[in-house]
């Protein structure tokens, strides 16, 4: 079943065109991964996919009605004056947040639940910026760099849950300079194009 | 709508600084101007009024400058949009919010300062209501001005906002005058109690179009 089709995507900013003419479909249970150099609009592709961008050509269908994403980019969206218990709270309601509690214990944060979030490493930040995705029921998860900052075994971690999603039938878009150790398909942006 | 409201109270409680800066200032402002300037007791209680109604146009900006660059930044806005497609409710929420924690609370220093320079005791629920509509309406401008120039620096927000506030000044002043003659204070406060419920519905709106310009 198709849950995500785009079709002759192009994005330029002042004349200069990241990318023309994508066009692609994503299925449920499958991933993508998105490649490319820095600037060459991968997290503009993503955004796109998203909504949050319009593309300056082609368009982006969702084939599911009412599509739960869950969506984690460069920033974290967490607040840096609270806790992380705290964060969680203004994140998810009942059910969710005693599932993100669970997630605070795996990922080894429950050492530091009632610091103020601005006192946690880079590393910590980004693991309680993933109990977003990780505690969401999601179709279709998409994901910028989730690598980055993580240590190997919260990578392995992020990989062993990311597997589990695609074989429940949920979808995967990411950019990683890291390679994921997941089955996906590589869609790679060459940057600037002059046709 | 009421979730929300509940999460955004939650944050600003927790962000200390926020709310009781700029409540801080305006007791600051209120207590050092006639403590600045050599001046009699009568002729300051003829013109205290415009030293409140000034520190509640000054402090409105302050309160409101941040409102919503926090959530820019840290990427919360795009979460958001993600769920509600759109920035009217949470829009809404802030401003509300920010007027319950911030607005309210300086009009209720407005008044008690303003009884502590002449004005009878009667008189003060009257200033507090009007003090209280101002802030509703001071507020939501102001939030726009925030919205306008959320990557680009306060100082484009305030020339943006500062000729819409500027009849809201002049309304709270035909108020003020209404208090102190004894006057037309009902029809007054009717008409700002009007312009500020047309404005807050109307203001979340722009503001929300103005974020999802920003967000792209």
């Amino acid at each position: 079943m198709q849950l995500v089709t785009a079709s002759n995507l192009g994005y330029s900013i002042n004349e200069k065109k990241l990318f023309h003419n994508l066009t692609f479909s994503l299925n449920a249970g499958s991933g993508l991964h998105i490649k490319g150099g820095n600037g060459s609009g991968k997290s503009t592709l993503l955004r796109i996919i998203l909504g949050l961008t319009s593309p300056s050509k082609g368009e982006v269908e969702y084939c599911k009605p009412n599509l739960q994403i869950s969506y984690l980019g460069h920033k974290n969206a967490i607040k840096h004056y609270l806790t992380p218990m705290q964060n969680l709270e203004l994140i998810f309601r009942s059910s969710a947040l005693s599932e993100a509690i669970k997630w605070i214990h795996i990922l080894g944060l429950n050492k530091v639940q009632d610091e103020l979030t601005a006192n946690l490493s880079f590393g910590q930040q980004k693991k309680l910026a993933l109990i977003r995705v990780f505690a969401s029921e999601s179709d279709l998860i998409i994901l910028d760099e989730p690598f980055v900052g993580l240590d190997d075994a919260s990578r392995d971690l992020l990989n062993g849950f990311l597997q589990k999603q695609l074989a429940s039938d949920a979808s995967l878009i990411l950019t990683s300079h890291i390679e994921p150790n997941i089955l996906c398909s590589e869609l790679v942006l060459s940057g600037d194009t002059d046709d | 709508m009421i979730n929300f409201f509940s999460l955004e109270a939650f944050k600003l409680r927790h962000k200390l600084r926020a709310w009781l800066g700029p409540l801080l200032i305006m007791i600051l402002v209120l207590i050092a101007f006639p403590l600045s300037i050599d001046i009699s007791q009568y002729d300051l209680n003829k013109f205290y009024f415009s030293v409140i109604v000034v520190s509640l146009l000054m402090i409105s900006f302050l309160a409101t400058e941040s409102i919503f660059s926090e959530d820019y930044e840290d990427g919360s806005l795009e979460q958001i949009h993600l769920e509600e497609k759109d920035f009217y409710k949470i829009t809404l929420a802030k401003i509300l919010v920010h007027v319950f924690f911030i607005g309210i609370p300086m009009a209720l220093i407005g008044s008690i300062f303003s009884f502590a320079n002449g004005v009878s005791f009667a008189e003060v629920p009257k200033i507090f209501v009007i003090l209280s509509i101002s802030t509703l309406i001071l507020f939501n401008v102001f939030a726009f001005g925030s919205a306008l120039s959320i990557n680009k620096g306060s100082m484009l927000g305030v020339v943006a906002s500062l000729p819409l506030a500027l009849p809201a000044i002049v309304l709270l002043g035909r108020g003020v005058r209404t208090v102190q003659y004894g006057q037309g204070f009902f029809e007054v406060s009717v008409l700002m109690a009007g312009v500020a419920l047309i404005v807050t519905a109307l203001m979340p709106i722009i503001i929300s179009a103005t974020l999802k310009t920003h967000l792209e």
